[in-house]
């Protein structure tokens, strides 16, 4: 036990004393920084509205509809209303002037075009062309503008006051979604979905990066020869211990430190926002309860010494670089089958799929955390599957560890798997 | 009369096909230098690495002080200096020492007080610069060799097991490390070299063990051996250049059995009936221009080459290859 905490003292203090580790840590905090505080500012500055009306409206109903259209995507009656051109055509010459709107698109002249026709006035369809196409808020901003303009023409035509018309139509509702669990209600839906995905990324990219790097701490110490020289003073067991378990603590304090950093910015969003002079705008966060934040470490410490143990068995078997991209593959590959599965489970998180990837002691420590934080889960099931992944991570140890003994003083080419298997037999 | 050092009983290690070492039984009493001597590939890393618990024996068993050497607190008792020597290379000296000690049990503060000592000792801390704060690979390799060789002793080991120390050594290190092996040995300590450098462990062991092909060959203190075989041999030294008929007297077999011919230095063992005053008398009358002829116990070099023979190498897995 004291030679394990020796190895897992040198390793931790050792990788959170390098540059790699500081940079790493003050980085990720700049960033959540950025994510969150950039977009308002640069929000604020370039009003993303200039986008969205710097269109040509294209009015064929022979009314003043396209004026109507363009006014509201210019902010009503107060906005500017410079970019938003309206071009009346006739009917007839509306292809034409289409393909000249196109052609200014292409030019970047301008967004994109709108299309106003009968079919608009009769409240069935307009449509919108632009490189802005696939941007759901600027499309949702086009719609409403083009259904205001629509019922205030309807309502001005049967008798009803300008001033009033205005008043009437001009709103911009937003829906916000809540979720409701066993629990009861359980914050916002959309952020919820958000949360989800981030821990899932985040739980996929730690264990990654620090099983990666317990397979090249292996891979250091065989190639500079100093396994043997450990090798006699401590059981390979305890180098093999104290090694995972020490990057495994490096991977957990620099997630704290980031989670923490987090947090505090989520909370002084304002503050800053309001430093750089911009008006804070309320983001819904998930409510997490702390025994969800117990059961996301549970995953994470589980998933971790699953692959740790893994990497580190390739790193021992192999003599070079190239060796070890070759043989960490299938270890890798199981992992990447996790964030293939990400989108599916994401949509539909009750699904059949969802459930036997999250029930997978390979993709569950990815897939788990990420339906629990979507959907409930049984408490039975998750116990279940948190047994599952435990009694996984055993075998793979005892696999790993008898692999790890025999190959850190092997030298030569890499094993097949029939001699790995002998390996393990007679370790 | 307290426990040997080392007892190795009828231990075999087999690799796969191959066996490493076959029913290896030796005794190494303390305090004493201690040579295992065979060709490369001869078993000499696996015995060390299965009395070190690195790897187990398939059979026999190993004790320390009187102890199994699967007892780890017997193991912290034992300074090894690998043949294929290594050390992390980002990290500073004086740390990569610390930890070394630390797996040894010994307290940090105990630790730094010897690193100190030793870098000192080893020139490796001077007025002008302390190599002990710099980083393993800003250092020379002789100076990481030093290091290595810190790393071993820190912990004040009663049993060192050098392998191939002198492997890659430039001659001041050398020096230093067999005064340091005297050293040792002064202070009670035993020592046990692993080498296929016949002359070094001529001059510093007590007794030596020559294995080839995972088995041994022969053991006992170097007087015992070379007594074992013979006061046949001859050590003949030339002035200069050997007429004709010296090399023809030197291959007559009816005087010659074995000769070593390093140009103008041979070493002869004589056949079985052969008078010495004879050879000497053929060798005047040949014109020999004779600097030296001694009757002369063999060299452990000799005794090794006609135990192990030109055949003794064998290719085989080792461990380092």
């Amino acid at each position: 036990m004291g030679k394990t905490w020796t190895v897992f003292v040198r390793e931790y203090v050792e990788r959170v004393r390098s540059k790699w580790f500081i940079i790493g840590t003050i980085f990720g905090p700049l960033l959540f920084g950025a994510i969150m505080i950039l977009p308002a500012v640069l929000g604020a500055r370039t009003k993303a509205s200039r986008d969205v009306s710097n269109v040509v409206v294209l009015d064929a109903t022979g009314t003043d509809l396209g004026r109507r259209v363009a006014d509201r995507l210019s902010g009503g009656l107060q906005g500017d209303t410079a970019l938003a051109r309206v071009v009346p055509v006739a009917p007839p010459a509306l292809a034409e002037a289409e393909s000249t709107a196109t052609r200014q698109v292409m030019a970047k002249e301008i967004q994109g075009y709108f299309v106003l026709d009968s079919a608009t006035l009769a409240g069935r369809s307009a449509r919108y062309a632009g490189r802005n196409a696939s941007s759901i808020s600027d499309l949702d901003q086009l719609r409403t503008a083009a259904r205001q303009a629509v019922l205030a023409y309807r309502l001005e035509t049967a008798g009803l006051d300008v001033d009033r018309v205005q008043s009437l139509t001009d709103m911009r509702l937003s829906l916000d979604a809540e979720r409701i669990t066993d629990e009861g209600r359980g914050g916002s839906g959309i952020a919820n979905t958000i949360f989800g995905m981030l821990v899932a990324v985040l739980l996929y990219f730690s264990i990654f990066l620090y099983g990666i790097n317990v397979m090249r701490g292996v891979q250091e110490e065989k190639q500079t020869r100093v396994a043997e020289v450990v090798l006699s003073s401590a059981p390979a067991d305890a180098l093999l211990g104290g090694k995972v378990l020490g990057i495994g603590a490096v991977g957990l304090t620099q997630m704290v430190i980031w989670v923490a950093a987090a947090a505090a910015l989520a909370k002084w969003r304002g503050a800053i926002l309001g430093a750089f002079g911009v008006p804070a705008l309320s983001i819904p966060l998930p409510s997490i309860s702390a025994g969800a934040v117990v059961l996301l470490l549970l995953f994470f410490v589980l998933g971790y010494l699953l692959y740790a143990s893994l990497f580190a068995a390739v790193g021992s078997m192999v003599n070079s670089d190239q060796d070890a991209q070759t043989a960490a593959q299938p270890v890798i590959m199981l992992l990447v089958a996790s964030v293939l599965f990400l989108q599916p489970v994401m949509q539909n998180p009750s699904s059949r799929l969802a459930e036997i990837v999250s029930w997978i002691p390979f993709t569950a420590p990815v897939m788990m955390p990420m339906r629990m934080t979507l959907v409930a889960i049984p408490p039975l099931e998750l116990g279940a599957v948190l047994v599952g992944i435990a009694a996984t991570v055993a075998v793979v140890i005892w696999l790993a560890a008898r692999i790890y003994r025999v190959g850190l003083l092997m030298y030569g080419k890499r094993p097949s798997l029939g001699e790995l298997a002998r390996w393990v037999r007679r370790a | 009369m307290p426990d040997p050092a080392i007892e190795i009983r009828n231990v075999t290690k087999r690799y796969d096909e191959h066996v490493a070492v076959r029913d290896l039984s030796l005794t190494v009493p303390r305090g004493a230098v201690y040579g295992l001597l065979g060709p490369n590939g001869a078993g000499k890393t696996s015995t060390i690495r299965m009395l070190l618990d690195i790897i187990a024996p398939d059979r026999g068993e190993i004790l320390l002080f009187g102890r199994r050497n699967t007892d780890r607190a017997v193991i912290d008792r034992v300074g090894y200096l690998p043949e294929e020597r290594g050390l992390y290379r980002k990290m500073e000296v004086r740390r990569v020492l610390r930890f070394l000690a630390a797996l040894k049990g010994v307290p940090a503060r105990e630790a730094d007080r010897r690193i100190d000592a030793w870098l000192e000792r080893l020139a490796l801390k001077t007025p002008e610069k302390d190599w002990g704060a710099a980083k393993v690979d800003e250092l020379s390799r002789g100076m990481q060799q030093k290091v290595q060789f810190i790393g071993t002793l820190l912990h004040e080991p009663d049993l060192v097991i050098l392998d191939e120390p002198f492997s890659g050594l430039d001659p001041i290190n050398a020096q230093a490390l067999k005064d340091t092996v005297v050293d040792l040995k002064r202070a009670g300590k035993t020592v046990i070299f692993s080498t296929h450098l016949m002359d070094n462990a001529e001059r510093l062991c007590d007794a030596v063990c020559i294995i080839a092909r995972g088995e041994k060959v022969l053991d006992g203190p170097i007087p015992t051996v070379k007594a074992e075989h013979g006061q046949r041999h001859v050590a003949l030294a030339l002035d200069g250049p050997a007429a004709n008929g010296v090399a023809e007297v030197l291959a007559d077999r009816a005087l010659v059995s074995r000769i070593d011919d390093s140009n103008r230095f041979f070493e002869i063992e004589l056949a079985p009936a052969a008078d010495p005053q004879a050879l000497l008398a053929r060798l005047v009358h040949a014109g020999a221009p004779i600097r030296r002829f001694e009757l002369v116990q063999p060299s452990l070099h000799q005794i090794f080459l006609q135990k192990v023979g030109a055949t003794g190498v064998e290719e085989g897995v080792t461990g380092n290859g």
